[in-house]
């Protein structure tokens, strides 16, 4: 496609990635076709196509106003797109650009400003997240119904393995997850352990970033990107097999280290190293031989593979193909593409579409009668669990539970 | 090859002076198809000299004629290719023009298979009301530059102008075909013809007559064997099933003699309600044939709610409307357009309906 | 004009929800173009009805101010047909997204004309079913547009094209009234105003239903891929597989540019060193399919085919047939703007238009890549351009322009399946003679007398044809000196 960059961004890095995004885009549109927003809204605007042709007119025009952010917030960066574009068209870092730019552009209202501070500020932190969880177990009985959907049920982590193998690999130990779901990490330690494989968790690291970094604050998720990455390098290079993550959200984060940090001369080369080592749990089990394992498989799933992980990571099938093999019936399952509407803080700030998409994807998983909904992120589980009745869980509770 | 005549000229100057004394027309082609339609009215003019084929490339499978070559001429050339049209038109002892069987938009029993002769049109030229001698589409079987006035042609029983020439999408002939009959009442018959179109099998005949449904099956040898087995049967022999297939698409079978007036219902196939006697049920369905000494007003009342289109093939009142009449809405648009082609009212006028 | 507008929206608000009328100039700028962007023009406002009555009022409504309408589907096309009108109002019919009734036993299926072509199968597959017309957008193009077009697409050798398989439509006229046009049975009484109105480009009225026919999904589909070192021995196969009295489901063409773009993006195992390569595939029942595979691949044998492979299995089709389909925007992989042209001619002339191609884009300095319907002499060049370097869409158009030309010489036509839109305009005098153009008109005028749909596309007006003429005589051999 054409471009003219104002002056502003020409001969810019950021101005040069944008560039060269913006023009391997053909505007064919086919990535309206698996846009969850664009389905349900049937405009443009709210189609990735739409979307680059926004962002293409802030950075030629250097203005833009809330009209075009609104547009740009529907978007839930499942990257449902990329996956669909023919022409390469790196959709979800154009829209970040885009993001950032129109964030010194326009100014939110302050209601706004306040909330987006708050997630930042709460959401990465773990202690704090763990005490506002249990805090909000307890006045549950007093919320309205509609809220009450949204608090995660009580949860032990159970008993850790304590055996040391000689293959280690580190576990990202992460934010939200750790504090609503905490028998996710450690059942992949106990599945692990039995597998010959020790997990280890260093408490320093913490969120991922993608809290900040989706939410247009660069600088914010930058801090903990950096974080993580002098935490864990020291291991990193006394040699670990993988950095493995069960939420692949965070996953999806990490993978872009690399990328974010490349013309950083301090973290380039750390960045792109710990990049390399992330592995979603799925495919760090899928590579292992699964009979010791002994799995109760008597029950039907509906899977749902999280946009981070289909999408963001590419891994379409790993987590199928991982529970087929393992002996599981599947159920069937309609548009396996669209996102559930969850996308990290999506569902606090949109929560209208969010909800739409839920009713969708919930519709969508349920039609075979299946016993339980699995998935493979913490956004995604929360949400769906608000949804239905279908219990829903975190795949590798699944292999844990019926080992036993 | 048949005989060809180019008579394009005269036919324009005939137009031209039909125009300057605003005399219609009554195109005639091989008379065929006389009793077709509403009473025809206007000054004769004869378009059937002017035949001959223009260009046949089998290898494009297309073949470009002048309308006035017989449909038998042209079936008899396209097997000297091992080639037909794949539609099956009548030819009606040989009378049968292209022009005409493009004007009445005929198909035989593979019609829901393989299409109509408005499906295999690729492009005609036309000589319009004002005298012009216009061309329209092409010899290439995709095309849409312009609106699809060659297309249009189909059925509009000459009331849009003379059709000069026609190119034509024409189909190799199938390597084998085998027809089988079940005894079945019409019911289980309808019932039957729903399921075999359902399934992806190579049909090319599925027709209902006193208590026997008649399934044809063509294509590849192995394929129509294997499909034919399938369903069991009594098979008739080649010979037979020719001639049985023949007397429908050319109204030669006993159904469709007789005094009263012959009903033709084009309808959605799955119809389960039709309730008239006697009735040939042809097209999987999608044609049933009736007789039956009525007026267009009660034949029309199962087709109005848009399942399909009524109209009186044969004998009747052919004063009165002999098409299913259409809403005020649709008759303004047709009027228009006549207009817009025919401006003086030139050809056959009042052919397809009183008021067109 | 800014009164115009005022009013407009003053009365559109008493037909549409606020949320459904777009005319902030900052939003509108996404619907300035369609599929084909280079050819960009700001509408006063787009609005998106999702009822027939809102779409009759907003006709009435512009029909009363005479003010111009553009219907939009998914923008998908690239004959710029969607492109905006400067004083006009486009109407996007994307909201006209649902599958009303699928009717199993008569194999058909009511649909709006938001409804994309893919989605239509993917409903009508529990019921082993089918919609056959598969253009190559088929993933994102809408129904609705399918038909404005009508539309090919890569199985219309064997099944025909829109046009082939729509039983009926309700169309809301020039005026406002709404028709219904065709039924559920085969034939109708009067004039084919299917045909007429399949392909008409949105010039005679707005589609709001359509009622397609499905088809029994076939009991075995299989394709061989064969590969070429020349372009005219791959031109020759398709020759003699038709004369062989075999009709493919679907019999394409790539040559090296694309076949690499594409596999880039899908990896389907391409041979990347080949000048030329055939997908062939036969449908219909397992016997037929086996022997029409065997003599398919014995032609291949016989035209020297480097590499002959039937895909083993469905997941090797399909991956053969994505790449395929997504031929086009991979382009974008190997060249950031491309110009697809859209010419058919009869297949005898593949060898000759192809070669003359290669020796205008040697003159052009403008690369070619080749990705075409082969069985039915759809050919599809893309021009590799850069838009960001002056004068290079100009001298892609020049030359785009004598391809169209090349194809009409060659007993074919300028356009196969995408329309005309606004980017064919100039070539319609080279194709049909003024007096045909003139008939057009009318026709145009018989169904929009105040020329409000769509104007300015699909049809020149005479008296621009005897400007084109002198304008495209002024510029021969103005690059070509180059």
């Amino acid at each position: 496609m054409k471009t003219d960059l104002h002056p502003r961004y020409q001969n810019t890095t950021l101005g040069a990635e944008a560039e060269t995004i913006l023009r391997s885009c053909v505007h064919c549109g086919f990535c309206n076709a698996t846009c969850p927003t664009y389905q349900e809204l049937s405009d443009e605007r709210d189609g990735p196509r739409g979307r680059i042709y926004l962002i293409k007119q802030i950075l030629e025009t250097d203005q833009a106003t809330a009209r075009t952010e609104l547009h740009l917030d529907r978007c839930l960066t499942c990257r449902a797109c990329e996956a669909t574009c023919p022409s390469g068209v790196e959709y979800g870092r154009l829209l970040d650009i885009g993001r950032g730019v129109i964030a010194t552009k326009t100014k939110r209202k302050l209601r706004e400003r306040c909330f987006r501070w708050c997630l930042k500020q709460v959401l990465p932190r773990r202690t704090l997240m763990v005490w506002l969880v249990r805090l909000a177990r307890w006045l549950q009985p007093l919320m309205p119904a509609a809220l009450q959907r949204k608090i995660p049920a009580g949860q032990k982590p159970g008993v850790l393995p304590v055996k040391q193998h000689s293959r280690r690999m580190l576990l990202l130990q992460g934010c939200v997850q750790a504090a609503a779901t905490p028998n996710t990490n450690a059942a992949a330690r106990r599945v692990l352990d039995r597998l010959g494989i020790t997990l280890l968790e260093i408490r320093e690291v913490g969120c991922c970033g993608a809290v900040g970094y989706h939410l247009a604050d660069h600088g914010d998720g930058k801090y903990w990107m950096r974080r993580n990455i002098d935490a864990w390098w020291p291991l990193v290079e006394q040699g670990v097999e993988a950095i493995v993550v069960a939420a692949s959200g965070c996953g999806a984060m990490l993978q872009d280290y690399g990328r974010i940090f490349r013309d950083d001369p301090n973290y380039a080369e750390k960045a792109a190293g710990i990049s390399h080592l992330i592995k979603d749990l799925s495919c760090v089990i899928g590579a292992e031989n699964l009979h010791g394992l002994a799995l109760d498989t008597s029950k039907k799933l509906a899977v749902h593979c999280p946009c981070s992980l289909q999408h963001a990571m590419g891994e379409v099938e790993s987590l199928e193909k991982l529970l087929k093999r393992a002996g599981f019936d599947l159920a069937r399952v309609a548009e396996k593409h669209l996102c559930c509407g969850s996308a990290g803080t999506y569902s606090l700030l949109q929560p209208t579409m969010s909800q739409t998409l839920l009713d969708r994807k919930v519709q969508a998983l349920t039609q075979d009668t299946p016993d339980l909904i699995v998935t493979a992120n913490i956004g995604c589980q929360l949400h769906l669990a608000s949804g239905t009745e279908v219990p829903v869980l975190h795949w590798i509770e699944l292999l844990d539970q019926t080992s036993h | 090859m048949p005989i060809s005549k180019d008579i394009s000229l005269d036919l324009q100057e005939r137009v031209g002076s039909a125009a300057e004394s605003k005399t219609p027309l009554q195109l005639i082609g091989g008379n065929s198809k006389e009793f077709l339609g509403r009473v025809p009215a206007g000054e004769p003019l004869m378009v059937n000299a002017h035949k001959g084929i223009v260009d046949y490339s089998p290898s494009e499978l297309v073949v470009t004629a002048r309308a006035g070559t017989t449909v038998s001429e042209l079936q008899n050339l396209l097997a000297e290719e091992n080639q037909v049209l794949g539609f099956e038109p009548p030819e009606f002892q040989g009378q049968a023009t292209l022009g005409g069987t493009l004007a009445t938009n005929l198909s035989g029993p593979a019609r829901p298979w393989r299409g109509s002769i408005r499906d295999a049109v690729l492009g005609v030229r036309l000589i319009n009301g004002l005298g012009e001698h216009l061309r329209f589409g092409g010899v290439v079987m995709k095309n849409v530059a312009g609106y699809d006035l060659s297309r249009f042609q189909a059925g509009a029983f000459g009331t849009l102008g003379i059709v000069t020439e026609i190119s034509l999408k024409v189909a190799p002939k199938p390597a084998a075909e085998q027809t089988v009959c079940l005894a079945r009442d019409q019911v289980s018959a309808l019932d039957l013809m729903t399921k075999l179109q359902n399934k992806p099998v190579p049909l090319s005949g599925l027709l209902w007559i006193d208590g026997i449904l008649y399934i044809r099956f063509s294509g590849a040898e192995a394929a129509v064997q294997s499909a034919a087995k399938r369903i069991g049967g009594e098979r008739l022999m080649d010979k037979e099933a020719t001639e049985f297939w023949m007397s429908v698409r050319e109204f030669t079978h006993p159904f469709f003699s007789g005094p009263q007036p012959l009903w033709r219902y084009s309808v959605k196939s799955s119809c389960a309600d039709f309730d008239k006697t006697p009735v040939l049920i042809d097209w999987g369905g999608g044609l049933r044939w009736t007789r039956e000494a009525a007026s267009m007003e009660p034949m029309r009342q199962f087709t109005e709610a848009g399942n399909g289109q009524v109209s009186c093939y044969r004998g009747g009142d052919r004063q009165g409307e002999v098409f299913q009449p259409l809403p005020p809405g649709l008759m303004r648009l047709h009027q228009r357009l006549k207009h817009a082609v025919d401006p003086l009212q030139l050809f056959n006028p009042g052919r397809l309906y009183a008021d067109l | 004009m800014a009164n115009l507008k005022l009013q407009l929206l003053t009365e559109l608000l008493k037909i549409l929800p606020e949320a459904g009328i777009i005319q902030d100039e900052e939003t509108l700028r996404p619907y300035e173009c369609d599929g084909l962007s280079i050819y960009t023009e700001m509408p006063l406002m787009v609005v998106l009805p999702d009822s027939v009555e809102q779409v009759q009022k907003i006709i009435r409504l512009c029909s009363r101010l005479e003010t111009p309408i553009v219907p939009r589907g998914a923008g998908t096309g690239l004959s710029a047909g969607a492109m905006p009108h400067r004083e006009g109002v486009v109407v996007s019919l994307a909201k006209f997204n649902r599958i009303l009734s699928i009717d199993a036993d008569a194999r058909q299926a009511r649909v709006q004309p938001g409804v994309r072509n893919l989605a239509i199968s993917e409903a009508a597959q529990e019921y082993g079913l089918y919609y056959a017309p598969d253009p190559s957008s088929q993933i994102a193009c809408s129904i609705g547009g399918n038909v404005a077009e009508n539309s090919g697409g890569v199985h219309c050798l064997k099944y025909g094209l829109t046009v082939h398989n729509i039983l009926a439509l309700e169309v809301v006229t020039a005026e406002g009234d709404i028709l219904r046009i065709g039924n559920q049975g085969y034939d109708s009484c009067g004039f084919d105003l299917l045909s007429l109105y399949i392909g008409s480009e949105g010039l005679l009225g707005i589609v709001t239903e359509i009622t397609v026919k499905l088809l029994p999904v076939p009991e075995t589909t299989k394709v061989v891929m064969a590969t070429f070192d020349r372009v005219e021995k791959a031109g020759d196969a398709v020759k003699q597989i038709i004369a062989e009295g075999i009709i493919p489901a679907g019999l394409e063409m790539m040559d090296r540019l694309a076949i690499n773009a594409a596999e880039d993006f899908v990896h389907a195992g391409y041979p990347r060193d080949t000048a030329a390569m055939l997908l062939c595939e036969i449908d219909g029942m397992a016997e037929e399919v086996d022997e029409h595979i065997a003599r398919v691949s014995a032609v291949f044998n016989k035209e020297k085919a480097g590499c002959i492979r039937v895909a083993a299995d469905e997941n090797e089709r399909q991956r053969l047939w994505k790449g395929r389909k997504a031929a086009f925007p991979a382009i974008g992989r190997i060249s950031p703007d491309y110009y697809c042209m859209d010419g058919t001619i009869p297949r005898s002339q593949l060898t000759k238009v192809l070669t003359t191609i290669q020796s205008l884009s040697d003159i052009y300095q403008l690369r070619v890549a080749n990705v075409f319907h082969a069985g039915d002499g759809n050919l599809h060049p893309l021009i590799l351009f850069d838009a960001n370097v002056a004068g290079e869409l100009e001298k892609t158009e020049e030359f785009g322009g004598k391809i169209l030309e090349l194809c009409v010489d060659a007993g074919g036509c300028i356009t196969g399946e995408h329309g005309v839109g606004v980017e064919k305009l100039l070539q319609m005098p080279y194709q049909f003679d003024p007096a045909s153009l003139e008939q057009f008109q009318r026709v145009k005028l018989a169904c929009d007398p105040q020329r409000i749909l769509n104007p300015g596309k699909g049809i020149p007006q005479l008296k621009h044809c005897q400007e084109y003429r002198s304008l495209s005589q002024a510029s021969v051999g103005r690059h070509a000196d180059k």
